[in-house]
């Protein structure tokens, strides 16, 4: 077993704890253990904090940080924002005088940063520690025929330089573990858009989104996978929102990769909370048949 | 209308008090280094899909120091969408959306945000969390036998967020 720290965040573990349920069930089932991380805050998160005053906000990510590097683990995300901010701070700091700015807030609570902890998004620790064969095989239910156009979000990939998760003009980590379960990613023509949640207008988001759902439907596929809790919002409240805007019959329905990842290890349909989700997945019933735990 | 000499009043003086506190904030700098190609319009989400965002023209403004025109209430800034395609795109690595955040920085110390944008920084400051906890989080996080969500120690992250007297951008009147 590797040991990484946890980082849930705000989001998933406030709002989606079927995401945080799925996780915890399916990382020791691939060899990766959790070491929860007393005393986290928010990240704080990339859009509104960060808005206010960079520096507090690298000092708070950095205390962050620090809690992880006392524990000697690497820290590992949940959320995209989660690991832009946690990322972009690991980046940032390696500037000295940033770096002494920042300690000398944290010495008000006798907390210094060091940098030794490095943060991976979870996608990563799929791929880079537990391998794309482990999740081949950990899978009971092989999700065959079912299509899922993926979602990437923009905080996975971008900054390239930063995040050094995969290449952002032609991603391909999301593809593969979808086709690690027996399932078939489908990219549609607008796979590299935003969710728009972080634009505070409400025309842009709302066009970009018809556009995107667009192309998805185009496509004629069951679900949308994703792995960012901000982006499923916009994806599941915010799909009904743009239907009844534009007139259009929108209702492909979106999942969190591990919540999919659960499923396909057997964990039963109705064990993953579905049921809150606007638009519910209900074509995974038709794996059910096969060998549950 | 053509210049003549003596109308002084129609030439855009460049303000360097905006340009040199902008420069005080993290990444603030950088659009000195913008040469105006336009590289990070194309793929710009805000720009494809509204009809004012410009991410080059708002780097325009700020190379000639045109700070009133963007830290205004309902400024253009909060259509950014925070994709991060315009740090992706950029040859001379300004990062316009970390620009553009650092001119939030800066409406930010004119007190000046939208309402959904305060209420969330809010939320922040007075419980460490963004999303605030309930008993029926608690319930839910039960029903999927998850462990109790530890508390935020909320004074270690208050005492965080408090500037210090030297190092500088964080009170727009020390300029």
């Amino acid at each position: 077993m590797r040991r990484f720290a946890f980082f849930p965040g705000c989001l998933i573990p406030v709002r989606h704890p079927a995401m945080e349920f799925a996780i915890r069930h399916t990382l020791p089932r691939l060899g990766i253990e959790i070491v929860d991380l007393e005393g986290a805050s928010c990240c704080p998160d990339p859009i509104y904090f960060k808005s206010k005053d960079k520096l507090s906000w690298l000092a708070v990510a950095a205390r962050n940080l620090s809690l992880a590097e006392d524990l000697g683990l690497d820290v590992f995300t949940n959320c995209s924002g989660c690991t832009a901010t946690l990322s972009e701070t690991y980046h940032l700091l390696q500037d000295e005088s940033l770096r002494a700015k920042v300690n000398t807030r944290l010495k008000r609570i006798g907390r210094q940063y060091r940098g030794t902890s490095r943060v991976r998004h979870i996608v990563t620790l799929l791929r880079d520690v537990a391998g794309y064969d482990a999740v081949r095989q950990s899978v009971v239910r092989p999700l065959e025929g079912l299509k899922v156009a993926i979602h990437y979000g923009c905080h996975l990939l971008k900054p390239s330089r930063i995040m050094q998760v995969d290449d952002p003009n032609n991603p391909t980590v999301m593809e593969k573990l979808v086709t690690a379960l027996g399932a078939t990613p489908v990219r549609h023509r607008n796979w590299y858009l935003c969710c728009g949640k972080a634009c505070q207008t409400e025309d842009i988001p709302a066009n970009m989104m018809h556009d995107l759902l667009s192309t998805v439907n185009d496509e004629q596929a069951d679900i949308l996978g994703m792995i960012c809790p901000t982006c499923f919002g916009q994806f599941d409240h915010g799909q009904m929102k743009v239907s009844k805007q534009f007139g259009e019959d929108f209702h492909t329905p979106p999942i969190y990769y591990f919540q999919l990842l659960a499923f396909a290890q057997g964990v039963p349909y109705d064990k993953l909370g579905f049921e809150r989700q606007r638009f519910k997945p209900q074509c995974l019933r038709r794996f059910e048949a096969s060998a549950a735990v | 209308m053509p210049e003549t000499p003596g109308e002084k009043d129609d030439v855009v003086r460049v303000n360097f008090q905006f340009r040199r506190e902008l420069a005080e904030k993290v990444e603030g700098n950088l659009a000195s280094f913008c040469y105006q190609c336009g590289a990070c319009v194309g793929d710009c989400p805000a720009a494809t899909y509204g009809d004012e965002f410009n991410p080059r023209e708002i780097m325009l403004k700020v190379l000639y120091g045109l700070g009133d025109e963007l830290l205004v209430e309902d400024s253009i800034l909060w259509e950014c969408t925070n994709c991060y395609n315009c740090h992706e795109r950029c040859p001379q690595e300004v990062k316009p959306v970390e620009v553009i955040i650092s001119l939030k920085n800066m409406l930010a110390d004119l007190g000046i945000y939208p309402d959904a944008v305060e209420k969330v920084i809010k939320t922040f400051e007075e419980t460490g969390r963004t999303t605030p906890l309930s008993a029926a989080v608690t319930r839910q996080r039960e029903r999927f036998n998850l462990p109790p969500l530890p508390p935020v120690p909320i004074e270690e992250i208050q005492k965080l967020l408090e500037p210090a007297p030297d190092e500088g951008g964080a009170d727009p009147t020390d300029g």
